[in-house]
């Protein structure tokens, strides 16, 4: 017979008015913890592929002089801000420089012609010119062939979209413009982000590319320094090359370690931001208990009288209406955190990085919600608690 | 629970209260409910309140059952002053040296018998085992002892309000209030529950204010104190059932 017994017993006796009353702090809860953890997959998911992919590159791309612009191009989206002046020679000098720390050195051009697998025929897929070491650096190992400089490489995805009933693709042809490529190598699928464009590219050699498009300069060089604790010393050596061939200091030098934690940190304001929003929602939730919870008291006003008349304390009463409805919002956050374990598992699922509930924001979230239960309980329950026996008793 | 008296306190009226008055509302509708009453009920007293409706035997059982305050006076229990007592010392008083039974019985619909009896007990934080013991012997007392697990929808009007005495005087208090107790029962009824307040009066010496419309009823008391108005109509001992009989035919 203790509050929380009392509580529960009549939860239990208004069901359908419990179960309505605790759905505020059910989505509530739920968005907040979905969010949270979801913020928290995306995160360690992107650190996670940064960690074994992007953490030794860095990249060298256009900028105007002086300018301190720090895009990096490959995510900025279109070649927008300056005009390139880098070329396939600079790619051969970093190569050639004698630092030990530059390991490997590729220079990357966007080329702008149409691909497909007649003359006339485009297919959508883009063109990249590269060198050699580029798979290395990047990481993308080959399913078939290799890149010789004789014909083209196809992503994954890329030798789907052009041969889409072919098993192996090796030796067929393609046109990038007018003139007819062999396929000489095809990548494996990569997973992750990472890999997303590169799946979906055709690579040429990059002195052929160029020729084709009829440009003379690239669009970025990518690094690679030999470990992670050099990629430092690596830009310092590939800044002072740079800056021997370009005076005008017209490029910017990148470290993807520095676009990791650019992205992560976003990732965490927008999670931040949005479970912030969510919170609200906690807010609209606790209302509705308290609403509910003085109904619950103008309603149980004889049930106050007779307990008061048998010597409740102010206290007891108080306790009583409070422990309802803690417990009440307690069980909509605890529904609320399943339902956002089901959620958060299945987005995971279909976005395919790692699910599961941060433990923070549960626990946030369940003390959260206790407070919630707690801060809009106690108003009705005062005034449960103050009552005086009788007038409480008169109303029957 | 009922805490050990001090000589003075025992040789003290149960109840003393001087020139009390409860006014409700304010202004132009202020109802004057008692009109400074004054009485003393010595130790082991069984009184009958008896008066017309309206004329302040509800309101002063309230003020004497601590369920309400009143507007001014003094109030002493067992010499003590409680005019000027907290609410939280108001709250545990009640129900353990008052108690209250009710017109309309008032248990907890969703507890059972047992449980009802145990409540007042229950606040008063008395260990479960002796809780459980004392609200059986009280069940025992007034006879429904078998029912101590009915749900209060599960016993007829007598059962309950004897069930509700038994919640009463289980803690032990040093008084009991009843207000009109057996208004809602049938005569039969009515007439074993009034059995059952004259034993606990005889027997342990229990000190009982009822209140009462039914000179029937009033017969039972040894002494009457009549009501109008907010004031004592009349106020004497009887020694003879009868005689108030006759006195309150010749009276009305």
């Amino acid at each position: 017979m203790n509050a929380f017994a009392i509580a529960l017993d009549s939860i239990w006796r208004h069901r359908l008015r419990s179960v309505l009353t605790a759905l505020g702090v059910v989505i509530g809860v739920f968005a907040v913890v979905t969010l949270t953890s979801l913020g928290a997959s995306v995160r360690s998911y992107v650190q996670g592929q940064f960690a074994h992919v992007g953490a030794t590159i860095v990249t060298v791309s256009p900028a105007n002089p002086g300018s301190g612009a720090n895009k990096h191009p490959r995510f900025a989206g279109a070649p927008g801000g300056a005009p390139s002046t880098l070329t396939v020679a600079d790619a051969q000098a970093l190569a050639a420089a004698p630092h030990a720390h530059i390991q490997r050195v590729s220079a990357v051009a966007d080329i702008p012609l149409t691909l497909g697998t007649s003359p006339a025929a485009s297919s959508g897929v883009a063109v990249s010119g590269v060198q050699g070491p580029f798979f290395k650096i990047e990481q993308i190992p080959f399913l078939h062939g290799r890149f010789d400089g004789s014909g083209v490489v196809l992503g994954y995805g890329a030798a789907h979209t052009l041969f889409p009933h072919v098993a192996n693709a090796m030796g067929r042809s393609v046109y990038v413009g007018t003139h007819a490529f062999r396929v000489v190598g095809i990548l494996k699928k990569g997973s992750g982000i990472a890999a997303l464009q590169s799946n979906r590219e055709v690579f040429l050699p990059i002195g052929t590319g160029l020729k084709l498009a009829g440009l003379s300069t690239v669009a970025e060089i990518v690094v690679q320094a030999n470990s992670t604790q050099n990629v430092n010393a690596a830009a310092t050596a590939v800044t002072q090359v740079m800056t021997a061939r370009h005076p005008s200091k017209n490029f910017s030098i990148t470290k993807e370690s520095q676009l990791l934690s650019t992205v992560t940190s976003t990732v965490s304001t927008i999670t931040t931001f949005l479970a912030g929003l969510a919170a609200i929602s906690l807010l609209v939730g606790g209302i509705g208990i308290m609403n509910i919870m003085l109904v619950t008291v103008t309603e149980r006003f004889r049930e106050i009288g007779i307990r008061k008349a048998m010597g409740a304390r102010d206290g007891d009463i108080l306790v009583q209406f409070v422990a309802e409805s803690v417990l009440l919002a307690l069980l909509g956050g605890a529904v609320g955190v399943g339902l956002s374990a089901i959620a958060s598992s299945i987005v995971a699922h279909l976005a395919g990085f790692p699910g599961g509930l941060t433990v923070s924001a549960v626990v946030l979230a369940l003390v959260f919600s206790i407070l919630v239960g707690g801060v809009f309980g106690v108003l009705p329950a005062m005034r449960a608690a103050r009552l005086m026996p009788v007038d409480a008793l008169r109303t029957e | 629970m009922s805490q050990a008296r001090t000589a003075a306190e025992s040789s003290a009226p149960v109840i003393s209260v001087s020139t009390l008055t409860k006014i409700y509302g304010q202004g132009e509708v202020k109802v004057t409910a008692l009109d400074g009453v004054s009485v003393e009920i010595p130790r082991g007293q069984m009184v009958a309140l008896m008066g017309p409706s309206g004329s302040g035997k509800s309101t002063l059982m309230q003020v004497l059952g601590l369920l309400d305050r009143p507007t001014s006076g003094s109030y002493r229990l067992n010499g003590q002053d409680l005019s000027r007592v907290s609410s939280r010392t108001m709250a545990e008083l009640r129900g353990r040296r008052i108690a209250f039974v009710f017109q309309g019985i008032h248990l907890l619909p969703r507890l059972s018998a047992l449980h009802n009896v145990e409540l007042p007990m229950v606040y008063a934080r008395v260990p479960a085992a002796e809780r459980r013991q004392r609200a059986t012997d009280a069940l025992n007392r007034v006879g429904v002892g078998a029912l101590v697990h009915r749900m209060p929808n599960q016993l007829s009007g007598g059962q309950a309000q004897r069930v509700a005495i038994a919640r009463a005087v289980a803690p032990g208090p040093d008084l009991l209030l009843a207000d009109e107790p057996t208004g809602a029962l049938d005569r039969a009824s009515g007439r074993e529950v009034l059995g059952v307040f004259q034993s606990l009066n005889q027997s342990m010496g229990l000190t009982i204010v009822m209140v009462t419309h039914d000179p029937v009823v009033g017969r039972h008391a040894e002494r009457i104190i009549e009501m109008e108005d907010g004031r004592f109509l009349r106020d004497y001992a009887v020694d003879d059932g009868e005689r108030i009989w006759a006195h309150q035919e010749v009276s009305a």
